[in-house]
């Protein structure tokens, strides 16, 4: 049966289990937790879901009188669980070069156009009215860079807040992390996947930079960017993703945002979903894997 | 390579002011008060055509160096790559503060803002 359990951990893990996490907002009480947990459930999925091809693969060749169904159910599982494995190393390839290839070319443009200045990591001054700031994240040539039309629209405090907002995205390496929910979404095949992790986590570092920027300047200037900026008139094409602006200003109103407790339990769960399934399946599977070669 | 990247700036602002491609003397000559080496100017040049951000045509014994997008162009395909939120680029760049909301939203945003700034600062 353990090829059939962690078929349906690895499932449960991939679709409802972060759909309905998803709509709870307790996680983005606390953002790095927060992200933990999406990553060990990300790893418990790939775990389970790997799992489950290995014990087919072994239950097809060690078992001896096989009913039809129970082999087509075995293969289905197999299938999914190549599929899941393939797709994920595919996928890190073609979206790791895609991204860089995409920041190269952008931060090429940036150097050429915008006004350099001495700062670390470089800022770039772009001359255009549309207010927008980001940062392109490099191990050593990243680049914040913010337009003219930014600048124009805030006071001091304000652009500094952004600008350290930017910064922190910079120094943590947040791109990294959302890379790594790409992957996992492009892994699994269209039916079988959800959104949840990557837009969750998406909206998790944001707080993470603006927690960073109020260490700067403290709560007001930040607050006041961003609404000032996601008020702002942008061209047609842009979308709009005003809630993730809510829930920032959600946290920034609170004067002490650390929630040890909510934190405390998302590491609890999120080291729970990789140990419980290892030591209740795969370590008894493994223990009868053994024996099984050892009597052949 | 601060100095090289200064370069390329000065050579593609030269390169984008210029009515018609140069080549590689003339550009020297529009940089003239930098008093840059001619092979300066080619090396620069080089990278840039790497980058795919000049083209190149044959002219006679030299070559004649153009901007391969406008400035403008460029500019734009920044904006767009950056404003462009439901595309591929949310993780190329990560984007902020540049979102449109709608009146409700911004409403809501604005109230919630007058709360905080109306705390007692600590």
């Amino acid at each position: 049966m353990t090829p059939i359990w962690l078929g349906l951990l690895g499932l449960a893990l991939a679709l409802p289990v972060p759909a309905l996490l998803a709509r709870s907002t307790w996680p983005l009480r606390a953002p790095r937790a927060g992200i933990v947990m999406w990553q060990s459930l990300a790893v418990a999925a790939i775990l389970a879901t790997s799992g489950a091809g290995l014990s087919t693969a072994l239950w097809l060749v060690s078992v001896d009188d096989p009913s039809p169904w129970r082999v087509v159910l075995h293969v289905a599982v197999l299938g999914v669980g190549v599929l899941v494995w393939a797709r994920f190393w595919w996928a890190a390839w073609t979206v790791w070069r895609r991204t860089g290839e995409r920041r190269r070319r952008q931060r090429h443009l940036v150097d050429l156009l915008g006004e350099p200045d001495g700062a670390e990591p470089a800022l770039r001054v772009l001359r255009h009215e549309t207010p927008i700031a980001y940062c392109l994240p490099d191990r050593t040539k990243a680049r914040v860079v913010v337009s003219s039309g930014t600048i124009d629209l805030l006071d001091e405090d304000g652009l500094r807040a952004v600008l350290e907002h930017e910064r922190s995205h910079v120094r943590s390496r947040h791109d990294l992390v959302l890379e790594g929910f790409e992957f996992l979404r492009a892994a699994y095949p269209r039916f079988l996947r959800t959104d949840a992790p990557l837009h969750q986590s998406q909206v998790m570092v944001e707080l993470l930079a603006d927690d960073a920027a109020r260490q700067v300047g403290g709560v007001k200037p930040v607050a006041k960017a961003l609404v000032t900026l996601a008020d702002a008139p942008t061209p047609a094409g842009a979308l709009g993703v005003g809630s993730a602006a809510a829930v920032r200003l959600e946290r920034l109103r609170d004067p002490d945002p650390s929630n040890r407790l909510v934190a405390a339990s998302l590491y609890l769960f999120s080291a729970a979903v990789v140990v419980v399934p290892t030591v209740a399946i795969a370590i008894p599977w493994m223990v009868h894997a053994w024996q099984v070669l050892l009597e052949r | 390579m601060p100095r090289l990247g200064e370069l390329e700036r000065s050579v593609m602002n030269a390169l984008w002011d210029a009515p018609a491609p140069l080549t590689v003397r003339e550009v020297q000559e529009k940089l003239d008060e930098r008093d840059l080496a001619y092979t300066t100017v080619m090396t620069v040049l080089d990278r840039l055509d790497k980058k795919d951000m000049v083209v190149r045509e044959r002219d006679g014994r030299a070559y004649r160096y153009g901007p391969a997008v406008t400035r403008d162009a460029a500019t734009s395909e920044l904006l767009h790559a950056v404003l462009d939120s439901a595309g591929d680029d949310r993780t190329a760049a990560l984007v902020h503060f540049a979102r449109t909301v709608d009146p409700s939203e911004a409403a809501a945003l604005r109230s919630a803002l007058d709360e905080i700034l109306a705390m007692d600062d600590r």
